[in-house]
């Protein structure tokens, strides 16, 4: 959208000022010229959660290779960013403001970070440059699990999402959670903003992660999981909160995006085996695991081993009804497996609440940041710069946009339930495309398009001026006009 | 009934005691007997079941009992607490809460019977959504050998769900129950919410598990089970136990009649630890306390025979054991005396305690006044948050009361251990020969531990306790009068908006201002009803307390002054008696004796070795 990208210009203009207004501060103009880099590199997600809520796996199903290591035990340490490159490398930020470079080792496809004898407490973060296209959109952040037995590593997570005093370094987050925890709330909340000039809710989604464990691991589990997610996104406490709860089966979707050939070669094998035989061996991850003759004439320990710790009880099943049912290739049962997962989902959600908005997001975190940094020390020259921040704040019509979807959803605001819907249809919260704003697919025609926005335009107009409704509601209706007005003119500008 | 064996020995002895205090005419005797025989019939053991949510503690009950009495879902099942007991038919009951006439408490309704098949509508959270039924805890009767011997499963709603003031309602009740699981998930090892749960429930129960559920889902189990109890080491509780089950496999393996994979499922050791450890200690404890009481009892009734044979033994000291006997009762009915030490021990900790207790409640309900007032100053206007904020509240003042009780019950038993140590000791002093001990001092104290969970108490089973007791119904009671409170005077509000222009943002302000200090008094007048509520119960539980000891020794004083007026008697008689007569009454004395002093054996041998008090 043409008014993002001017957003991100007004940014750069406020924070080159700042830049020139705080030159007697070498700090702090690194960190400006920080901010200004930032408004043009990718947008920043930053996978958090509670312990073992699956953030390393999703990221790697996310990056589609093993990056991030996982393990049963609590594993994550220190907060480590994946950002796309086109050649590897592996750097160390201490918390003294030192960088060393480590060197990069794979084993078994895991890529090994060894800190090199520096103490995990001196870690500031882990770098790690990787030539993956799916990195190009954004940068993803792996951070230990929140409500962690090891304090240390929660309060790393929490200082660096929610840091007391500074602007967060991520733009966006996407919350894990295996069910939705009171803990987790709490965080969110705290991510989101406590400042209500500004919007919350706009840069978190939910994730019901580990879909797959949810029914006990039967079949039906992901779209037992579905459900759930479907009643996390219409709870009124989350509402406010994310923009969108989705179910991911992280272990499925990883598995499935690295697939090997022996991996699916395992699976005929117990897909030609008998069936009770089959059945009576994946009753529990022991039994599966367990020596004996059967198992042993199916699969040997070593593959029935690897295809556990990779797929897991669920994914084993899963993976072997599958291949029963004639996906004979591994491309078509991966293609299936990330299906099921729901990873699709999850990176259609990513592309319209985050990557479409990323011009918004990344003004907006200068913006606060800019703004944290005027409030708490300010040079005479700088203080004019404070108004104009919260100028642009309050005035552009994008922040006006986001705020008016979280008063919405938060039922600070209050509009018939079916002007509801459009309205947040139309203030973007399924992504800000022409399309998906009136609510047609994406290969809609311009002139339906127009037509459609004119029709909308229309019906806000009125409903802006109709005396039945609330004050409040008047209003919010005003600032549909205006995204309509908006739409209409990038529509007409093509 | 606990353990049929032990239990069945123990209540055949007390029989026998009951029979000889009768035939020897002591009805005080009898009656302590009638006591100890109660107890032993009523000794439910209830088990609670706790966690967080989602980690299938329901499904652990059902595959436990082997029936579907507990809803499970893959969304969040368990909205209201299930009690599961033993019944010779199944039948479900649910109780529902009423609020008070002055509206402060809840008060519980008679149980309505419903259909088995409705149960789910009425405690699962699709059916019952934030328990919108106001029910007060379920119960489900079924016909199953494992819930024979009085074992009582507690199914309760996961804590730290979003609904989450479950979880003050659970710590409530954790004083009442003989035993808790604590069910928590293979995927993963203990959170800090856990294990911080954890000790706190050690603290309150005596029998701590822990349960590491769907270990068939989790290849790496046993490394979790091994974290776990490194986790367990630190926080200082490693003698807890670790139990790794799988409710799948015990549920398959029923229903194929497996034994092998019954094995697997960790389910064997799951009952053998309900059954040694919980059950068995109830047992093993009942039958000490019954133990004493016959050894105490058959020692009184010997006393006046022994006193009238000796005399008949030897009629030339006669005078003096008489006299020696009067002055020993002198010293008896000393002991029950307003100056007796232990009286003196008890009025004395009494108000001390009531003065320490009511400082302790006041000085932690100031801090949450002190905090929550910042709180407030810090968000600014408080309606966006008020509930959130509220919420906070009332967790703060659940975790207040909880600490603030948990000391009270600390320190009561230490009182009564030591009232009982002072009686025991002067009434040793007092009178060497008789074995005066604590007896029932065991079950006393415990029983005094919660005036109001009435684990002990016959015939009262309608369980204030879930969610109810001391706190509980405290709590829940009050929050919805804390909520109620108009925190916005619409009017404010619409003058704000009225007055328009340039002054809205002063009078928003100045509404907020307003808002905050409403907001104040609100918390000021709720932590004031709290402080009045929970002193009132604390000093009514005292005060029960000082009056059932008081008695309970008072008794026990004039029961052994009886003995002592019976010895006297006995032995006057003595005197009078002629030669012929002498040799005669020595020789169905020394039967009588004998048969008294054999019922005194057998209850020694009720007696594990070396824990006569």
């Amino acid at each position: 959208m043409a008014a993002a990208a001017s957003l991100s210009a007004v940014a750069r203009g406020v924070l080159r000022r700042a830049v020139e207004a705080y030159r007697d501060h070498p700090e702090t103009v690194r960190w400006l010229h920080d901010q200004l880099e930032r408004i043009d590199a990718p947008l920043r997600v930053a996978v958090a959660g509670q312990v073992k809520a699956g953030k390393s796996t999703l990221l790697n199903a996310l990056v589609g290779e093993m990056m991030a290591a996982t393990d049963a035990a609590e594993c994550t340490r220190v907060v480590t960013w994946y950002s796309y490159s086109d050649r590897t490398r592996l750097m160390l930020h201490t918390t003294d403001g030192q960088a060393h470079t480590l060197p990069v080792t794979r084993r078994g496809g895991k890529l090994i970070v060894d800190l090199g004898g520096t103490a995990v407490d001196d870690v500031d973060r882990i770098m790690v440059d990787w030539p993956s296209q799916s990195l190009r959109p954004a940068t993803l952040i792996d951070t230990p699990g929140i409500g962690s037995m090891t304090t240390e590593n929660s309060a790393r997570s929490t200082a660096f999402l929610v840091p007391e005093d500074a602007p967060t370094p991520a733009d966006a987050v996407l919350y894990l959670m295996r069910h939705l925890h009171a803990t987790d709330l709490g965080f969110l909340e705290a991510f989101g903003d406590r400042n209500l000039a500004t919007a919350a809710a706009v840069n978190a989604i939910g994730v019901l992660s580990r879909a797959d464990e949810i029914g006990a691991g039967r079949l039906d589990a992901l779209s037992s999981a579905r459900r759930i997610a479907g009643r996390y996104r219409g709870d009124p406490r989350l509402q406010g909160l994310c923009q969108d709860v989705v179910a991911v089966a992280g272990l499925l979707a990883q598995a499935g995006r690295s697939l090997r050939q022996d991996e699916f070669q395992a699976f005929q094998a117990l897909a030609a085996a008998e069936r009770q035989d089959t059945d009576a061996m994946m009753l529990s991850a022991d039994r599966f695991l367990g020596s004996g003759s059967s198992p042993d004439d199916i699969l040997p320990l070593e593959s029935r081993g690897m295809l556990m710790e990779r797929f897991g009880i669920f994914g084993v099943r899963l993976a072997t009804m599958l291949v029963r049912q004639g996906r004979n290739s591994p491309q078509a049962l991966a293609g299936e497996l990330i299906q099921r997962s729901g990873l699709r989902e999850l990176q259609d959600t990513l592309t319209h609440q985050f990557t479409e908005r990323r011009d918004l997001l990344k003004a907006r975190s200068a913006l606060l940041g800019l703004d944290s940094v005027l409030r708490q020390n300010a040079p005479p020259q700088a203080r004019p710069l404070l108004g104009e921040v919260e100028r642009i704040l309050s005035g552009a019509h994008e922040f006006a946009e986001l705020r008016l979807l979280t008063a919405l959803r938060s039922a600070t605001v209050t509009l018939p339930a079916d002007y509801r819907t459009e309205a947040e249809q139309l203030l973007g919260a399924g992504g800000t495309s022409p399309q998906r704003r009136l609510g047609l697919d994406g290969s809609a025609d311009p002139d339906t398009l127009r037509e459609a926005g004119l029709d909308a335009l229309d019906r806000w107009r009125r409903r802006s001026e109709n005396p039945v409704l609330s004050r409040g509601a008047r209003d919010a209706a005003r600032t549909v006009v205006r995204s309509c007005e908006g739409m209409l003119h990038t529509l007409t500008d093509r | 009934m606990v353990e049929s064996g032990t239990v069945a020995a123990a209540s055949q002895t007390v029989e026998l005691a009951i029979k000889a205090s009768n035939a020897y005419q002591r009805p005080g005797l009898a009656a302590r007997a009638e006591r100890a025989l109660a107890r032993l019939r009523h000794s439910d053991v209830r088990v609670l079941v706790v966690g967080e949510f989602k980690q299938g503690k329901s499904q652990l009950i059902n595959a436990m009992v082997n029936a579907p009495v507990c809803p499970v879902d893959d969304d969040v099942a368990t909205a209201v607490p299930t009690v599961v007991r033993y019944a010779p038919e199944p039948t479900v009951n649910i109780v529902r809460g009423k609020r008070s006439e002055d509206g402060e408490n809840v008060v519980l309704q008679d149980p309505v019977r419903v259909p088995i098949e409705k149960l789910a509508e009425h405690v699962s959270e699709a059916g019952n959504p934030g328990n919108r039924e106001n029910l007060q805890y379920a119960e489900v009767g079924i016909p199953r050998r494992v819930l024979e011997n009085g074992l009582e499963l507690v199914d309760t709603p996961g804590v730290g769900g979003l609904g989450s003031a479950h979880g003050s309602a659970t710590m409530a009740v954790l004083p009442t129950a003989d035993a808790i699981l604590l069910v928590s998930d293979a995927a993963n090892e203990y959170t800090r919410p856990e294990l911080e749960f954890l000790r706190q429930a050690a603290r309150l129960c005596p029998n701590v598990a822990c349960v590491l559920s769907k270990t068939d889902l989790y290849p790496e189990w046993r490394r979790i089970s091994e974290l776990n109890r490194g986790h367990l080491q630190v926080m200082g509780i490693a003698d807890a136990e670790l139990l790794p089950v799988s409710s799948t496999l015990r549920l398959h393996a029923v229903a194929g009649e497996d034994s092998a994979l019954n094995a697997e499922s960790g389910y064997p050791e799951l009952m053998t630890f309900l059954r040694d450890r919980v059950l068995g200690q109830q047992a093993e404890l009942a039958s000490r306390a019954t133990g004493n009481d016959v050894v105490a009892i058959a020692e009184q009734l010997a006393a006046s025979m022994r006193s009238e044979l000796e005399v008949l033994q030897d009629p030339d000291q006669a005078e003096a054991k008489v006299e020696a006997l009067r002055s020993a009762k002198d010293r008896a009915s000393a002991l029950k005396d307003r100056t007796a030490r232990w009286q003196q021990t008890l009025n004395d900790g009494i108000a001390d305690l009531n003065a320490d207790i009511d400082y302790d409640l006041r000085d932690r309900m100031r801090e949450i006044i002190r905090e929550s007032e910042l709180d407030l100053d810090a968000v600014g206007d408080p309606q966006p948050v008020w509930e959130q904020f509220s919420e906070d509240v009332y967790q703060r003042v659940a975790a207040a009361t909880s600490a603030n009780f948990l000391w009270t019950s600390e320190r009561v038993q230490w009182l009564a251990g030591q009232v009982a140590g002072l009686f025991a000791e002067d009434g040793a002093e007092a009178l060497p020969e008789l074995h005066i001990g604590s007896s029932e001092l065991l079950s006393t104290v415990q029983e005094m531990q919660l005036p109001t969970g009435e684990k002990f108490g016959v015939g009262q089973k309608a369980m204030s306790g879930l969610r109810g007791g001391y706190i509980g119904t405290l709590m829940f009671g009050m929050m919805s009068t804390f909520a109620g409170f108009a925190l916005l005077n619409p009017l404010s509000a619409v003058a704000g908006v009225l007055m328009g222009g340039k002054t809205v943002r002063d009078e928003k302000h100045r509404v907020i201002e307003r808002r905050r200090s409403e907001a104040k008094a609100a918390l000021r007048r709720y932590i004031d009803e709290v402080q009045f509520q929970v002193g009132t119960e604390s000093r009514e539980m005292l005060r029960k307390l000082q009056r059932e000891l008081r008695d309970h020794f008072t008794a026990q004083a004039e029961e052994l002054g009886r003995s002592l007026q019976e010895s006297v008697r006995a032995a006057e008689n003595a005197m009078r008696a002629d030669e012929n007569d002498r040799t005669q009454r020595a020789t169905d004395l020394r039967a009588e004796l004998e048969r008294i002093t054999n019922l005194e054996k057998m209850g020694r041998e009720l007696i594990p070795s070396g824990q006569t008090l």
